[in-house]
């Protein structure tokens, strides 16, 4: 069967970095710093009133879902879809703090915003959107498994689907984490990014998804990645970059060594939890990071991402670069 | 366009299998009561599935400290579903499930001690991304080419079979397991409390006089297979999934358009998927949560496409109370149950029609009326609304 092509006609990320509505900034990145997100003026996005009441992975989401649409000069897209691992933990804290602190009636606005779909919700709002409205939560396969569901419209026949990830950060994460013997090697970031995949090319479109998928439980990763090529017609010496995310450094001489092996320059290899930090759903920072990678240098013909932040969990894209 | 269902399974707060569940339906029992599994307290009005977390692990053979209500309760009813189907490696085989508070049951547990420096147990955490929830259930059952949790809210269970269809007819996969589960938790009540649309007397559906809803918990999965699975297995259909939309009303974060817009586009299009025509629905498993809103916009909606000739319609949510992301699974194997055993199910407490719309439900159990399609409806938060057809023909 003739595969379709996915389009990626609109990219826009918030993370740690100068990110959002910024063309190349995939060329001067340097290790993130964990404090300070790098917001833009919401104000310019999203009504004061609605503002106020909104959670930074709200915020992130909905300027960055509308900046998406700016790009692209859609009015609406025919689907939005979120992925998030964790869903909207700063509402949930603070609801669940007030449901086992106070008596009597207690107010509703954090138990209103404290669902996972709360995201696209809000987008849908924001845009007067009556189309398909999805919220994938599969940990930090949560952004490869939504952008899966917006393959499969575009195959079903729709032609411009919303999609994107995001995950905030709290301070008893950092608590939690540490008190599991979670240590990634990274700082705990919060970040989002947001696409519009697209059945056309628009002007300007540099790439395109050739194929993604999340793999549970990932008993033999460097054989998923195998045949994820070879279903692509791809060895991993026809890779131009490999973008992966793999925690601390307990794994990552393992998979460095397999890539050399593959004839691979280790240049060539970045791991991207060291520029956007560390978040369920970091994978789509990956894929904003990829498609600037491109813009700057259209001969990187085809880029992996490859997603192990989680050893359980296998999220494998590839991106290619759309001929001028 | 249909899928073939060739099993469910089920666990509520009228039942621990398909077939108790079905005999509560029968007989008008509902499940709701007062709270006495949950560590609350407090007399609010509750569908518990009348089991401790202890006697579910009991049921199922673990003895794991580590894993939430809502997996325990999945589990329960994604193996009753499976049945005796094999896994085979030429097979793909996904399971989906639905679920809005994952672990939060467990979460609970821990902050509870974490606010009063209590040595509060971070391990419990473990189970609290909702993804982690259909994992556990996942590794139990062996299923591995795809594991995946939708979370929008009250609609998720719907949703979930909705996707599952989707892969089916796409062949990314050949049998998928897809429902969804939700536990009690403190959060949600206290969350439909301070919106003010918990009930403390029975929830009243369609009711003039209704004033909210009961929380429920609980979980059902169904069995969708390709041709190629069914091949393999020999598994009888027992109902075709017709139709399936996804619409947003985009009105509110949490309340419903008075107009029912995203649930007129989400019936309108899955019937519209289906083929089937609006006067061949036999029966409406409605959302009919019991809160002034939703069953206002609701019946404003079913009104938009039917017209004058609205189906025989009711909600069961007075048997089982809502039980969120698990309700559109739930109420999917009550409408499978309503074709194969030719019935619709009562709308308890139902006694004067709301004055706006002046819609009837049914309000006694209906046993000599052919079904053969029946539209369920799953209405959530966030303006998320899927409508489901089911029907005993392809």
């Amino acid at each position: 069967m003739e595969k379709n092509t996915y389009y990626i006609t609109a990219a826009s990320t918030i993370s740690h970095q100068d990110t959002f509505g910024k063309t190349g900034f995939s060329d001067s990145m340097s290790p993130v710093v964990p404090p300070a997100l790098i917001t833009p003026d919401y104000k310019a996005f999203i009504d004061a009133g609605l503002l106020r009441r909104m959670s930074k992975i709200l915020r992130m989401a909905v300027a960055c879902a509308k900046d998406c649409l700016a790009q692209t000069g859609l009015d609406q897209p025919d689907a939005i879809i979120t992925g998030t691992g964790l869903g909207c933990l700063q509402d949930t804290d603070k609801f669940l703090n007030t449901s086992l602190t106070v008596e009597g009636l207690l107010p509703p606005t954090a138990f209103i915003q404290s669902t996972h779909n709360t995201m696209a919700g809000q987008i849908s709002l924001s845009l007067g959107n009556h189309g398909y409205n999805m919220t994938h939560t599969q940990n930090t396969l949560s952004f490869e498994h939504a952008m899966v569901d917006a393959l499969l419209l575009l195959d079903e026949g729709e032609e411009h689907i919303l999609v994107g990830a995001a995950d905030e950060h709290i301070e008893i994460l950092s608590e939690i984490t540490s008190h599991l013997g979670y240590a990634p090697g990274f700082p705990l970031t919060s970040g989002a990014s947001f696409f519009t995949i697209s059945k056309e090319k628009g002007e300007g479109t540099v790439a395109r998804i050739a194929d993604c998928e999340p793999v549970a439980f990932a008993k033999d990763p460097v054989k998923k990645l195998t045949r994820f090529l070879n279903n692509n017609s791809l060895e991993i010496n026809d890779l131009s970059k490999i973008i992966y995310a793999v925690p601390g450094n307990a794994n990552e001489g393992e998979y460095e060594s397999i890539w050399r092996k593959a004839g691979l320059d280790p240049e060539k290899c970045i791991n991207y939890l060291s520029l956007c930090g560390v978040y369920p759903t970091a994978s789509a920072f990956a894929l904003n990071y990829a498609v600037d990678l491109i813009s700057q240098d259209r001969s990187l013909k085809n880029i992996l991402i490859f997603n192990a932040l989680r050893k359980e969990n296998l999220g494998l894209t590839l991106v290619q670069s759309v001929e001028a | 366009m249909s899928v073939r269902i060739t099993s469910i399974g089920v666990v509520s707060a009228i039942g621990f299998s398909v077939a108790e569940n079905l005999q509560s339906l029968r007989e008008g029992k509902s499940g709701i009561g007062e709270i006495t599994y949950l560590e609350d307290s407090r007399p609010f009005l509750v569908g518990e599935v009348k089991a401790s977390n202890a006697d579910l692990k009991g049921k199922l053979g673990l003895d794991s400290s580590h894993i939430s209500r809502t997996s325990l309760l999945g589990l329960h009813a994604a193996r009753e579903a499976w049945g005796e189907n094999k896994l085979n490696s030429e097979l793909r085989t996904g399971i989906i499930s639905a679920t809005s508070v994952g672990g939060m049951d467990r979460s609970e547990v821990f902050y509870k001690d974490y606010l009063t420096q209590n040595n509060p147990d971070y391990t419990l955490l473990k189970t609290h991304d909702s993804g982690s929830t259909t994992e556990r259930i996942a590794v139990e059952m062996g299923i591995s080419d795809y594991v995946n949790t939708l979370s929008t809210a009250c609609s998720s269970g719907a949703n979930a079979i909705m996707l599952g269809a989707r892969l089916i007819l796409q062949n990314k996969l050949d049998r998928v397991l897809v429902g969804g589960s939700d536990a009690l938790a403190r959060f949600t009540i206290d969350g439909f409390r301070s919106l003010m649309i918990y009930d403390d007397q029975w929830c009243r559906p369609f009711d003039e006089t209704r004033s909210g809803l009961n929380l429920g918990e609980g979980a059902a999965f169904l069995l969708l297979e390709g041709e190629k699975s069914i091949a393999f297995s020999g598994n009888k259909t027992i109902c075709y999934l017709s139709g399936w939309a996804n619409a947003a009303d985009a009105y509110h974060q949490t309340a419903s358009s008075p107009e029912g817009v995203g649930a007129t586009l989400a019936i309108g299009n899955a019937l519209k998927k289906s083929g089937i025509e609006p006067e061949a629905i036999s029966y409406v498993n409605a959302h009919g949560t019991g809160t002034k809103n939703n069953d206002l916009s609701e019946s404003v909606a079913l009104k938009n496409v039917f017209g004058e000739n609205i189906p025989l319609f009711s909600s069961t949510k007075a048997f089982t109370g809502h039980t969120l992301a698990a309700a559109g699974a739930i109420e999917a194997v009550f409408s499978v149950l309503a074709i194969q055993n030719g019935l619709v199910y009562p709308n308890l407490n139902f006694k004067n029609p709301i004055e706006e719309t002046c819609l009837t439900p049914v309000t006694s159990l209906q046993t000599d009326i052919p079904i053969h399609a029946v539209l369920s409806n799953s209405f959530g938060f966030g303006g998320n609304n899927s409508s489901l057809v089911f029907a005993d023909h392809a």
